[in-house]
């Protein structure tokens, strides 16, 4: 924990329970009420920014992170190669492989014969971006998108590769972006948490590949930047409710009380997991009133529910919680992360992404469009992608119509859109068979300096001290924020 | 178990060295003598941090290697050699190092990485003295020296651990803590052996001793408490992922509960540490293997399986050996050997073929590969009581009396078929099936086919068709006379119902005899081999058992190793690893933090021991007192410091915020069985009847329901009722995919596999939990019922009352004026709104106590729920 910044953040929260909160009860209720739609005013946060931050004048305020889980492949939805065609069934060439690792998946197969897409890949919008005929509504976005055809990442398994894009690091305990994100912007929400996090249904044919709350945990940070994980099913967050005879009041007034009794334990012990638990029981209240709140959506007119697709009102599907992510940015929620299982297409790829593509695709498009008609688009960064990519060379059985695909680490595709980010560019380069970076390759670490910059953050004066290292979300070679699609 | 291998297949050799470095900070020591400096705790640290990353196993920039002795020894391509043992001088780190010009100083001024100069002097003395390397500390066996002497008015010494920790605190510039009071220890005492919180007698008994023992009397009760075979059982548990259900597609229920309750009695029996590692790993090959024995190696039938459609029995065998191989390696000697399924370890000394040396002791266990979905998976163990052996035997003998008897009957038995008279006898053949054993035949069996047993039905239609053969013919005869013919049957029926009935018995009795997994070895062993990248169809070469080169030799005791040498192996004296993994487990139970902090991990890859001669002292000792863990445990709790205030000052907090220095006693969460059982204790609803099947306590609905298979035997979830919504937490029934929520909730693992150190988050949503959730509200309710029963009759005697059950201390006059004016506020309100308070009363299953006020015990609910959700509550303080 830095302890100067521990410091104060300790001095600003003891002022607010000791001062406001203690006195009043009732004014935290009347604040909520005040404040329940519209960004709480920095001076009143409960969790405030760290000093200094953010670095400079951010473009964006929160983001949404869509993490496609399983490894998406960038050759069927975004990595057009109109060339490879003409490979079909014959072995990926050994000048391109170049003797690179591949998974114990594929290891054992005799040969590696290339599977172009089947799909096509139409010029969409203005700027004519290619994108495939699996995602129809991404197609109506790309103007509004910065495609990064060249990411790149160390880890060629799931769970390593899964831990690296969301912390940096491919060993488990260190923090998620979103509670980075959390740690040093603090949360404009006082009713919700900063962090927020959706585990959406997929489709049965997909592959589901277990998720990890390491991807939404706080690691070596305190432990309130913790992800909270949202329920599709039953209530949203489990032990919501009050019990049966108690009201609000009832419990506000238990609150107030168990509060100065704790502060009496923190003043005693001077244990910081003290002060954290009193947050943590005052955001539970104010989650009480939020949570029933945020998933009311019976406000939502119906052109909006319409634009979110068929299951915009089934709680748990990817759309109503997309619907839900723009709520809670509206609400001032920092960070929503969406993890959508099923994107492991060993094989029977085509007809097995494209359920994973009508499962997600208009919720992601509409998402994007409905922030940009509520002027949220500029303030919100929205990033999708997976934890790798996949390879051109088919696994198991390979046909025009049918393959699947293994593993691939050295190049994959994500876009970025709103909050700071150009819109209909596409960036980098992959070569003829997309088994190679040829221009302007992104790591995961410059990936994620990039979000860290569009949130007005500079990634390398971004540490916390922790086993006397000066930790950083992006790594200790050196990252660098993409410049070139930032606006 | 693939997602671990994959880990490592992946580990950028930097990124990891860099993990290394940042774990090293803490075992870097103060300033120590020249004599003094050890390569793994003082130079290592050094280069690993700053010279690595571009000169180590990963890169070598200018053909510099600077990790391994030899390497660094030998010109390098500039043809300066870095290293000249005893010419720190002559040595080209040493000029680089120190050198001034920026072309020439290293580490790089852009890598950001200065050398201070006291690192510089260090690795110069170093090389001064030989520069001689150390092996992985691990490997090397624990050294017991003796522990430092200490002495100054901040520093307790109860028994040799104070004197390690006082010595660093020391030579840290910090002190120990006063003790804390007698109320926060017993607490903290009871909660840490037993999981439970101090009764109220308990506590006065404690404050009431007022012999100089008062401490060492008050462990020693804890200590010998049933409960303390539980809460250690509780911590094993994670260790050996046990559940009960298999944890794979149908993830269906399983039965090997016994082997939960054999590992709390071998707690509560202090069973050693080396016998309770022997037993688990290899009770079924011990001479006489005894019924405990074998339960006990149910440890190596915890992993999750698996009879998914389409796999391959070959691939399962492998898997679970693998599984059980790594889930061993962990448990013993902290190594994280999955990663060498696939690949030879890249950092700790484990070739792929060593990986599989182990794994071949586990390669050849009887039984199917497959759990069938079944309640067991074989081999199993039925596992009688001695009434149920002898009913068993009992039943058997009615049984075979009652057969022999139908039996001897039947052969007496004199039967003319009525339809087989003589031509010339007056009356006309019979032509009733019923009658007539010949005609029934005819008719194949008649209108009585139907009821006919299933193996006789193909007779008859023989019979029917004339094709029968004479001994279908006495069968079917037999059948006829004993259960058909009108005339014959009725001597029969009441002996053959009568043997039904000691039939059914006897099943029924049979299937309410619980059983457990156990190990057992194929007569004739599976051949293993080297599993080539991990792939089970990819056999390279054959491998016979044996134990990684880099440990100390096995010794076997036939021509080919067995599991039982590998366990006497473990806890043989020469062995580096166990007792040190065992103590530091040990040590994390109850300082919360292990010495080595990544106490999974003991390789190359974890933490160094934040107080490595400690560390050694409590690994020998252990293992040279008769790896006696309730001495052990008494040890720890008795320590003075242990026995520390957990107060922490803000510049304390600063230098030290995990404690890790021990300047101050241990503070932390509640695991989440803990915090259920203390509310339920507390509030008098607990059970405390230990073992036997799962219990399936409250449960919000749709936790089961959305991951389970709709042919899972576990797909709903129906709570139990009465006594076994109130049981302990370590007896809930596990469902590996959706394990119950009040544990996930507060960071208990889903059993899948090994976890040997527990987050421990603070939410919101743990919040939730223990204000909502109706176990707690309930439990709130009855607490409220003792407050208002037995604490009196004024608000402050019953808020005190209350205090003292839920603290084990009295509250001071402020606490007390903050709860009566809430408490008030309450009673008013439910004197107002008797519906409200009665609603509140009825929170659970249990019954609100008859006769008492419902707006005070509703009042006096949410006090209790107050006093339940104290961060000193949840809290061993």
């Amino acid at each position: 924990m830095h302890p100067i910044f521990e410091h104060q953040l300790l001095q600003t929260r003891r002022q607010f329970f000791g001062n406001v909160g203690l006195r009043a009860g009732g004014i935290a209720l009347g604040m909520m009420a005040a404040e329940s739609g519209a960004r709480a005013a920095t001076t009143e946060r409960v969790h405030p920014p760290l000093p200094g931050f953010p670095h400079f004048t951010p473009k964006a305020k929160a983001v949404i992170y869509l993490h496609m889980n399983g490894g998406p492949s960038q050759l069927d939805l975004f990595d057009y190669k109109p060339r490879l065609h003409q490979f079909f069934d014959k072995d990926l060439p050994d000048s391109v492989r170049n003797g690179q690792r591949i998974t114990t998946m594929t290891s054992g197969q005799s040969r590696f014969p290339v599977a172009p897409s089947k799909f096509k890949f139409p010029q969409c919008g203005q700027s004519g971006m290619r994108v495939s005929e699996l995602l129809p509504f991404t197609q109506k976005i790309v103007d509004d998108i910065a495609l990064i055809r060249s990411v790149h990442t160390n880890a060629i398994n799931h769970d390593p590769a899964c831990t690296f894009v969301m912390t940096g690091h491919e060993i488990p305990g260190k923090p998620s972006i979103g509670s980075w994100l959390s740690y040093g912007l603090g949360s404009e929400s006082n009713d919700l948490p900063a962090f927020v996090v959706f585990t959406p249904a997929w489709p049965s044919s997909g592959n589901g590949q277990a998720l990890f709350t390491r991807m939404w945990s706080s690691g070596f940070l305190p432990s309130r930047y913790n992800g909270v994980a949202l329920r599709g099913k039953g209530d949203p967050v489990l032990y919501i409710e009050n019990p049966p005879g108690v009201t609000s009041t009832d419990r506000r007034l238990m609150l107030d009380s168990l509060r100065r009794l704790n502060q009496r334990e923190f003043d005693r012990l001077g244990d910081p997991e003290t002060q954290t638990r009193i947050s943590q029981y005052e955001m539970a209240f104010r989650m009480q009133s939020s949570v029933p709140e945020l998933v009311d959506l019976s406000n939502e007119p119906k052109h909006i529910l319409d634009l979110y697709g068929p299951k915009a009102t089934t709680p748990g599907s990817f759309s109503h919680s997309a619907l839900l992510a723009r709520r809670l940015v509206e609400r001032g929620v920092r960070v929503v992360q969406l993890l959508h299982r099923g994107w492991d297409q060993h094989g029977a790829l085509p007809t097995a992404l494209k359920n994973q593509c009508e499962d997600t695709d208009q919720g992601t498009a509409a998402l994007v469009m409905d922030l940009k008609q509520r002027g949220l688009l500029d303030s919100t960064l929205v990033v999708w992608g997976g934890e790798f990519g996949r390879t051109v060379y088919s696994q198991g059985t390979l046909t025009p119509d049918n393959y699947g695909r293994d593993h691939h680490p050295r190049n994959f595709c994500m876009w970025m859109a709103g909050g700071g980010i150009k819109g209909g560019v596409v960036h980098g380069e992959t070569d003829d068979f997309s088994y190679n970076i040829i221009d302007k390759p992104v790591h995961v670490n410059d990936l994620n300096a990039t979000i860290l910059h569009c949130l007005g953050i500079d990634h390398e004066k971004f540490t916390f001290k922790f086993q006397g290292l000066d930790q950083k979300l992006t790594g200790v070679e050196h990252a660098k924020p993409v410049m070139e699609i930032v606006a | 178990m693939m997602r671990s291998n994959s880990k490592a297949l992946n580990q950028a050799p930097l990124r990891l060295l860099t993990a290394v470095a940042t774990a090293l900070t803490l075992a870097a020591t103060a300033s120590r003598g020249a004599d003094d400096l050890r390569y793994n705790r003082d130079v290592r640290p050094i280069l690993a941090d700053t010279c690595f990353r571009c000169h180590g196993p990963g890169v070598q920039k200018a053909g510099l290697r600077l990790d391994t002795r030899e390497i660094a020894l030998k010109p390098t391509k500039s043809g300066a050699v870095p290293i000249i043992p005893g010419k720190a001088d002559e040595s080209e780190i040493v000029r680089r190092i120190f050198a001034t010009a920026e072309d020439e100083i290293m580490p790089p001024p852009k890598a950001l990485k200065p050398l201070s100069a006291e690192q510089k002097n260090i690795v110069k003395r170093w090389i001064e003295a030989g520069a001689p390397y150390e092996r992985h500390w691990s490997f090397e066996p624990p050294r017991k020296e003796a522990p430092p002497s200490v002495e100054g008015p901040n520093f307790r010494i109860n028994n040799p651990i104070d004197a390690f920790i006082a010595d660093r605190l020391k030579r840290e510039g910090l002190t120990m803590q006063p003790e804390a009071d007698r109320e926060t220890l017993i607490r903290r005492v009871a909660l840490t052996l037993t999981g439970l919180p101090p009764t109220l007698q308990e506590v006065e008994q404690y404050l009431g001793d007022t012999s100089s023992k008062a401490y060492e009397n008050m462990v020693e009760r804890y200590l010998f408490s049933p409960r303390f075979g539980e809460e250690m059982a509780r911590h094993w548990l994670d260790v050996a992922r046990y559940a009960d259900t298999h944890g794979l597609h149908l993830d269906n229920e399983r039965q090997m509960w016994p082997y939960r309750d054999w590992v709390v009695r071998a707690f509560n029996d202090n069973l050693p540490f080396d016998k309770f590692t022997i037993q688990q790993l290899a009770g079924d090959l011990l001479p006489n293997a005894s019924r405990e024995d074998l339960v006990a190696t149910g440890y190596n039938r915890c992993n999750v399986s698996t009879s998914e459609g389409g796999s391959i029995d070959a691939e399962w065998i492998f898997r679970n050996a693998v599984d059980r191989t790594s889930t061993m390696a962990e448990t013993w000697m902290g190594l994280t050997a999955g990663c060498a399924v696939c690949h030879d370890h890249k950092f700790d000394p484990l070739p792929a073929k060593d990986f599989y040396s182990l794994y071949a002791f586990f390669y050849s266990i009887a039984g199917p590969a497959m759990d069938g979905n079944a309640l067991l998976h074989e081999p199993s163990l039925k596992l009688p009581t001695a009434e149920q052996e002898a009913k068993l035997a009992a039943l058997d003998k009615q049984l075979n009396e009652t057969n022999s008897e139908i039996a001897q009957k039947y052969q007496a038995l004199a039967y003319n078929d009525p339809a087989e008279v003589a031509a010339s006898a007056p009356e006309k053949p019979a032509d009733d099936p019923l009658l007539s054993l010949r005609v029934w035949l005819k008719k194949g069996g008649g209108d009585q086919a139907k009821d006919a047993p299933a193996d006789l039905k193909p007779l008859l239609q023989q019979a029917k068709d004339g094709k029968l053969n004479a001994d279908g013919e006495k069968r079917l005869r037999e059948h006829y006379l004993k259960t058909v013919c009108t005339t014959t049957k009725a001597q029969f029926q009441p002996l053959i119902e009568k043997a039904a009935n000691l039939s059914k018995e006897r099943t029924a009795l049979d299937s309410s005899i619980p059983a457990t997994f156990i190990f057992r070895e194929m007569p004739q062993p599976r051949e293993a081999f080297v599993m080539l990248r991990g792939q089970y169809d990819k056999p390279g070469e054959k491998v016979e058992p044996n134990t990684p080169a880099v440990l100390p030799p096995l010794q076997k005791a036939g021509a080919r190793a067995s599991r039982l040498d590998l366990a006497r192996w473990l806890v043989s004296p020469e062995h580096p690893l166990t007792a040190r993994v065992a103590v530091n487990r040990l040590w994390q139970q109850v300082f919360g933090t292990g010495l080595v902090k990544t106490s999974f991990d003991f390789g190359t890859q974890g933490e160094l021991p934040s107080h490595p001669e400690l560390l050694d002292w409590l690994a020998v000792t252990f293992r040279e007192g008769g790896w006696d863990v309730k001495g052990f445990m008494r040890m720890l709790v008795t320590s003075a410091t242990f026995r520390q205030s957990s107060r922490v000052l803000p510049d304390v907090l600063k230098r030290d915020p995990e404690n890790r220095l021990y300047a101050r006693g241990p503070r932390f969460r509640l695991d989440a069985e803990q915090v259920r059982d203390n509310a339920l204790y507390v509030s008098g609803l607990l059970s405390l009847r230990m073992g036997g099947k799962g219990v399936r306590p409250y449960q919000p609905p749709n936790i089961w329901e959305p991951v389970g298979f709709s042919g899972s035997n576990t797909a709903t979830y129906q709570a139990d009722k009465g006594e076994a919504l109130y049981r302990r937490s370590l007896y809930t029934f596990l469902k590996r995919t959706a394990p119950p929520p009040y544990m996930a909730n507060f960071d208990a693992p889903n059993r899948e596999s090994f976890c040997t150190r527990r987050e421990r988050s603070n939410t919101p949503l743990q919040a939730l939990q223990t204000l909502n959730d109706v176990q707690h509200f309930e439990a709130a309710r009855a607490l409220a019922e003792r407050i208002v029963v037995e604490g009196g009759t004024t608000p402050q005697d019953r808020i005190t009352y209350g205090v003292r059950i839920v603290l084990a201390r009295k509250p001071d006059a402020d606490e007390l004026a903050v709860l009566q004016e809430q408490c008030l506020k309450h009673l008013d309100r439910f004197q107002r709104d008797v519906e409200a308070a009665r609603k509140v009363i009825q929170a659970g299953e249990s019954k609100p106590r008859p006769g008492l006020p419902e707006h005070e015990v509703a009042a006096y609910t949410l006090l209790a729920n107050t006093l339940l959700n104290l961060d000193e509550t949840v809290t061993r303080n």
